[in-house]
């Protein structure tokens, strides 16, 4: 296995922090908690429960060695995004998902999802300009390139490109907030197609080539395992 | 009866470009009739079965992924949300929400003065609606709570699962009428005449990345068997670029990309079915069926706000039919400022759809983020269908960016109008009470707009429209459009089962002109 989740499950379970951004939430969050056992997707997918065109999938995925050699980006913006992916998607152990990697592959490819906003230029480009935009960002505010920076900083430099007003030259020929959406949506998508991160957040549907019987609220069938954390299962056993 | 397969020297009965809802059922139709008929579809012919994943990332390849540019002040996105390929073209990736539009959903203008008026009534569009939910397999309630009495579906609707429960439970709490939708995935075994036998839906949640069962009322295991066994040859990986005509106008021949080569298909008619972005590019294309200047014109996408929340029940989302649960109370709300109306559906979500939004639309990253997606287990949405007027701002151009064939790159301008904004303000505020009600806890919005619709209309006035009311362009003789583009208003409804129903009416049209 060529990465893995970060492994600081005891803080990681007392994490109330909030979720709701500014004016759209009407309770605190981080309340649910059902990350799967270490283990459960390598059980799971051996199973009859996974069809073999999944399992072919998913095991590719996971067997898929991290990228060192970029092929679209340059060494160093391949680093810068590495760096960058790291914090958007709070990535601090020692291995990671390869997110940035799945990212360099798709833009060397040159496939897409389909549309993109017109106010910025193709993927590629928008990339690569993006990238020297959070580095001169990250000289202005904080006085160093972004890889550099402290987590402190760096999410001061990230927030401000997130609100769409960062200082930067680069900025002025491509919209920081729009970049920034994208940015995210990608990290996020590839990041939580990963087997090891769907089974942090207790998802087990790729077990379905039977189909499933307990859809209802409050059921579970026997090859879901309990989630670990325990003490959030307020109501799970229910009628 | 002539039968495949045809060569591109045969001069066939009709080309149909398409093989999604607006193609496969017209070509079942006139095969059926006996007329030599070929579909050209852009994407590969797969067996589900052996080539489909349980995977959202895998199933990439069911969507139309050539670059759109999306512009305007509210970009509508493709990709996954829009469009597909593949022999069955976006029904391999529908949700399969069947919802028969209203009565009044096709009078608009007459209602409120605004929009347009469809050139024919609900009962023209009824007895397609019968056929079509009885060929594809739609489970619903019988009978069915709001709108005119109707035939009653073919199956018994489909189990709740815990979105369309929490939905229940909130609606009640307000004393909004719920009930189970209409779902063209099979709560029983099935079959209706002359198509294949289908299983029971196992409910495993993975609609929009593809059935790998065939319980889903796709068109590749409903219309486009029954095609086939009627002599139609179906031809995957062609892309048509263009057509060739005679000094009269009409079209003589199709010409499309095949991985070996160009083609051209010699053909007395054509049938363009290729979604309301690449049906409109085709015609500006080749500068075809413009005289009123209304092609890529009235693009219109349907208002989509989803409202998620996160519950102490524990609800699995990615668990049976994702649009388990309807209302249509809100399809002429009493305190609307708005005109139209919309419908309430329960939605279940995949977490690499779900996760993706959250990035969208709460720009949560870091520790946020991965808090919040450890509640993926809790959560449930609500969404909104609602009417979308068409507007002249809005429209669809060819870009001066060519794509990896050489072709300009569709340019789509959308912007939301006043009757938009208003309308998603009203379901914001009522589907936040919903959920609020049903107990849910961090509540958010994720405003969008979805379907593609109306860049080639149709109506009566050669001048304001594109095809006349049987789907034949006004300004070629042998040319019918049969997808979303011609629809002249949105509907307050999903367009999929509408497309199948305006599909066989425009094939039983051109029959009955041909027979004359």
């Amino acid at each position: 296995m060529h990465c893995n989740m970060r492994g600081d499950r005891a803080s990681v379970d007392k994490d109330t922090t909030a979720t709701t951004a500014p004016g759209t939430g009407t309770a605190t969050a981080g309340l649910r908690d059902h990350r799967y056992p270490d283990g459960t997707f390598a059980a799971l997918i051996a199973t009859p429960f996974v069809t073999a065109p999944t399992r072919a999938a998913l095991q590719a995925r996971m067997d898929k060695p991290p990228v060192i050699e970029p092929r679209f980006l340059a060494a160093g913006e391949f680093a810068l995004l590495g760096a960058v992916c790291d914090h958007l998607l709070g990535e601090t152990g020692e291995r990671r998902i390869d997110v940035p990697g799945a990212i360099d592959a798709r833009l060397a490819a040159g496939t897409t999802d389909g549309w993109r906003y017109d106010a910025l230029p193709d993927d590629g480009s928008a990339m690569k300009r993006g990238l020297a935009g959070i580095d001169e960002t990250a000289r202005l505010m904080a006085g160093a390139p972004f890889a550099d920076l402290a987590a402190a900083d760096r999410e001061r430099v990230i927030a401000a490109v997130a609100a769409g007003d960062p200082p930067g030259e680069t900025w002025r020929g491509l919209p920081a907030r729009t970049f920034f959406e994208d940015l995210l949506a990608a990290a996020t998508e590839s990041f939580y197609a990963h087997p090891l991160a769907q089974e942090e957040i207790g998802y087990a549907g790729y077990a379905d080539a039977r189909g499933w019987q307990a859809i209802g609220l409050d059921e579970r069938e026997p090859r879901e395992p309990e989630p670990v954390a325990a003490a959030f299962a307020t109501s799970e056993g229910r009628p | 009866m002539s039968r495949a397969p045809f060569a591109p020297s045969d001069e066939v009965d009709a080309v149909v470009i398409g093989t999604g809802a607006g193609g496969a059922p017209l070509l079942a139709r006139l095969a059926s009739a006996g007329l030599s008929v070929v579909a050209l579809e852009a994407g590969r012919a797969l067996d589900p079965a052996r080539d489909y994943a349980r995977d959202e990332e895998a199933q990439g390849f069911l969507f139309w992924n050539d670059e759109r540019l999306s512009a305007g002040r509210d970009p509508v996105a493709f990709g996954r949300n829009n469009s597909g390929t593949g022999v069955g073209g976006s029904t391999l990736h529908y949700t399969a929400y069947t919802v028969r539009a209203q009565p009044a959903d096709l009078r608009l203008k007459t209602e409120f003065g605004v929009g347009e008026d469809w050139p024919f009534d609900y009962a023209t569009l009824e007895p397609y609606y019968d056929e079509v939910e009885a060929t594809v397999g739609v489970s619903g309630p019988s009978p069915y709570p709001w709108g005119p009495p109707r035939t009653p579906y073919p199956l018994k609707p489909l189990p709740l699962n815990g979105a369309a429960q929490l939905m229940q439970r909130g609606c009640d709490a307000l004393g909004l009428r719920t009930s189970p939708a209409a779902n063209a995935a099979l709560s029983g075994s099935y079959s209706s005449d002359g198509t294949v036998f289908r299983p029971a839906c196992h409910a495993c949640g993975f609609c929009q990345a593809g059935c790998a069962t065939g319980a889903k009322g796709s068109a590749d295991v409903t219309w486009l068997p029954l095609a086939r066994a009627a002599g139609a040859e179906i031809r995957p990986e062609c892309f048509a670029t263009g057509f060739e005509r005679d000094a009269a106008g009409r079209i003589t021949a199709v010409v499309y990309r095949t991985p070996a080569g160009e083609e051209r298909q010699r053909c007395r008619a054509v049938f363009l079915c290729a979604g309301a972005i690449e049906t409109p590019r085709l015609l500006l294309l080749g500068g075809l069926a413009n005289g009123s200047g209304q092609v890529g014109r009235n693009f219109m996408a349907h208002t989509g706000i989803q409202v998620w929340g996160q519950f102490d029940d524990f609800v699995r989302p990615f668990k049976g039919i994702p649009g388990g649960l309807i209302s249509e109370d809100t399809h002429r709300p009493a305190d609307a400022d708005f005109a139209g109306g919309y419908l309430l559906q329960s939605i279940g979500v995949m977490p690499v759809t779900y996760a993706s939004q959250v990035a969208r639309g709460r720009k949560l990253w870091g520790p946020q983020l991965r808090a919040h997606m450890r509640g993926y287990n809790n959560t449930a949405g609500i969404n909104i269908l609602g009417d979308c007027l068409p507007d002249a701002g809005n429209y669809l151009e060819l870009s001066d960016e060519p794509d990896a064939r050489g072709l300009p790159k569709p340019r789509v301008h959308f912007t939301m109008g006043e009757n938009e904004r208003r309308m998603t303000d009203h379901a914001d505020r009522l589907m936040r009470r919903i959920w609020e009600a049903a107990g849910a806890r961090d509540i958010w919005s994720f405003p969008r707009n979805a379907h593609i619709i109306g860049t080639a209309r149709m109506g009566t006035d050669p001048e304001r429209s594109v095809v006349d009311p049987d789907g034949k362009a006004h300004d070629v003789p042998n040319l019918y459009v049969s997808d979303n583009s011609t629809f002249p208003s949105a509907l307050g409804a999903n367009p999929a089962l509408t497309i199948m129903a305006l599909a066989l009416r425009t094939a039983d049209r051109f029959l009955a002109k041909r027979g004359a």
